[in-house]
């Protein structure tokens, strides 16, 4: 069992394994991240509908990824797990568009539907709109059970009444627990909910 | 620009999560580019994501999985070459984020008296369908009631129904239950981003005399 500060340790040096990469193409970063990512972004591909086959394959996609996107990666900012969920995330809707057009080429990566701030920063993306610090704290505050049901939303349009049943718990129950983990979030964050 | 209508909590999580279908995911998109309370929500549940990413199981990959990947790292990532594909002027309809402007969009169509629309092409299929609808000042917008999710997000101008008043930014979210008719403000052209899914019904003798022409 991990300590939570084995964790926060893991993360910063998680950043800096991405700022390795970026700076010096650190393959010995490389390989670590990998070892820890990649089977976690197989999961992540497994739970969302992905083929053992195309899960593998997708994660080794996101990795490679990892390494050419890496000097667009802002440790301040992002954080490297919520930057790698990002692209296994874009990954994972591309696979599935390539898959309903037969194979043949997408109109344009998924990457750009989630850069929505066009105000000047360096990576546009969402997850560097805020401290990671901040939210990650934010994030800390919560329950586990607030967490568990956030965390089924996370795949594939897991409605209300299927996490209700996976957890079994009242719908209201997961209403409400969703309800009060956003709330609680949005003041952490500070803002009035 | 103060926003008063925000897209429920569920749906910034299915945004951040990548789960929505596109026309979907583009209402929310053009409320987000709006909002920043919104944005920095789904921006804190990328930041969920990573830790549900951290504390997954891990899955066995396979042997030589390393090994592939670390012989691709020299390729070229073909992406930074793709040529820019034109896009509307930002000026044209502001509002809209960067890539809806980039989809084909056709031009403005007569629906109604004083209200007229525009189609945007989603360049993936969607259950959705995403089009502009611009109506005069004091029109009533066509009563209508729907059999699927309606999502409308506000460009310009403002209207008000039951609900509340709606601005730009605005975000308003219709469903079967909802039967409403919305009045535009006076004085400006209200423009609206509407993702729909299933069939719009028209209510009331206009509506009826004129659902045979409306194929939304
Ligand atoms: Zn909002």
């Amino acid at each position: 069992m991990r300590t939570e500060d084995d964790t926060s340790s893991d993360r910063t040096g998680w950043d800096r394994l991405i700022v390795a990469i970026a700076t010096r193409q650190d393959r010995e970063a490389f390989k670590r991240l990998f070892e820890y990512f990649g089977p976690r972004v197989k999961t992540y591909m497994r739970r969302s509908g992905a083929t053992e086959a195309s899960a593998e394959e997708l994660a080794q996609d996101a990795m490679l990824t990892v390494w050419r996107k890496a000097a667009l990666f802002d440790p301040a900012s992002a954080g490297a797990s919520a930057w790698i969920f990002t692209i296994a995330r874009n990954l994972r809707i591309d696979a599935v568009r390539r898959e309903r057009r037969d194979g043949s080429a997408l109109a344009a990566p998924a990457e750009a539907e989630f850069q929505i701030d066009e105000s000047p920063q360096p990576d546009s993306s969402l997850a560097a709109t805020q401290s990671d610090k901040l939210v990650r704290a934010a994030i800390a505050e919560l329950s586990a059970d607030q967490m568990r049901v956030i965390e089924l939303s996370f795949f594939e349009e897991k409605a209300h009444a299927e996490i209700a049943k996976i957890l079994d718990i009242p719908l209201g129950t997961v209403k409400s627990r969703l309800r009060l983990a956003m709330n609680r979030l949005r003041n952490l964050l500070g803002e009035p909910s | 620009m103060t926003i008063r209508h925000h897209p429920d909590d569920s749906m910034l999580i299915a945004f951040a999560a990548g789960t929505l279908d596109l026309g979907q995911h583009a209402a929310i998109a053009t409320h987000l580019a709006a909002c920043p309370r919104c944005r920095r929500l789904a921006s804190a549940m990328e930041h969920v994501g990573g830790a549900v990413l951290e504390n997954l199981p891990p899955a066995p990959m396979a042997g030589n999985a390393l090994e592939r990947v670390m012989a691709r790292l020299p390729e070229i990532d073909r992406a930074a070459e793709r040529e820019p594909s034109p896009e509307m002027a930002a000026a044209e309809i502001p509002g809209l984020p960067k890539f809806i402007r980039k989809y084909p969009i056709g031009e403005w169509q007569w629906v109604a008296p004083r209200v007229h629309l525009r189609r945007i092409t989603l360049p993936e299929p969607s259950r959705t369908r995403v089009f502009l609808l611009r109506s005069g000042p004091g029109t009533k917008m066509l009563q209508h009631s729907h059999t699927g999710i309606e999502m409308t997000c506000v460009l310009s101008g403002a209207f008000k129904h039951e609900g509340g008043h709606f601005g730009p930014g605005d975000f308003d979210l219709g469903d079967a239950t909802v039967d409403h008719q919305p009045m535009v403000d006076d004085g400006e052209d209200c423009v609206c981003l509407v993702a729909m899914q299933g069939d719009l019904r028209l209510n009331g003798i206009l509506g009826r005399v004129m659902q045979p022409f409306v194929r939304l």
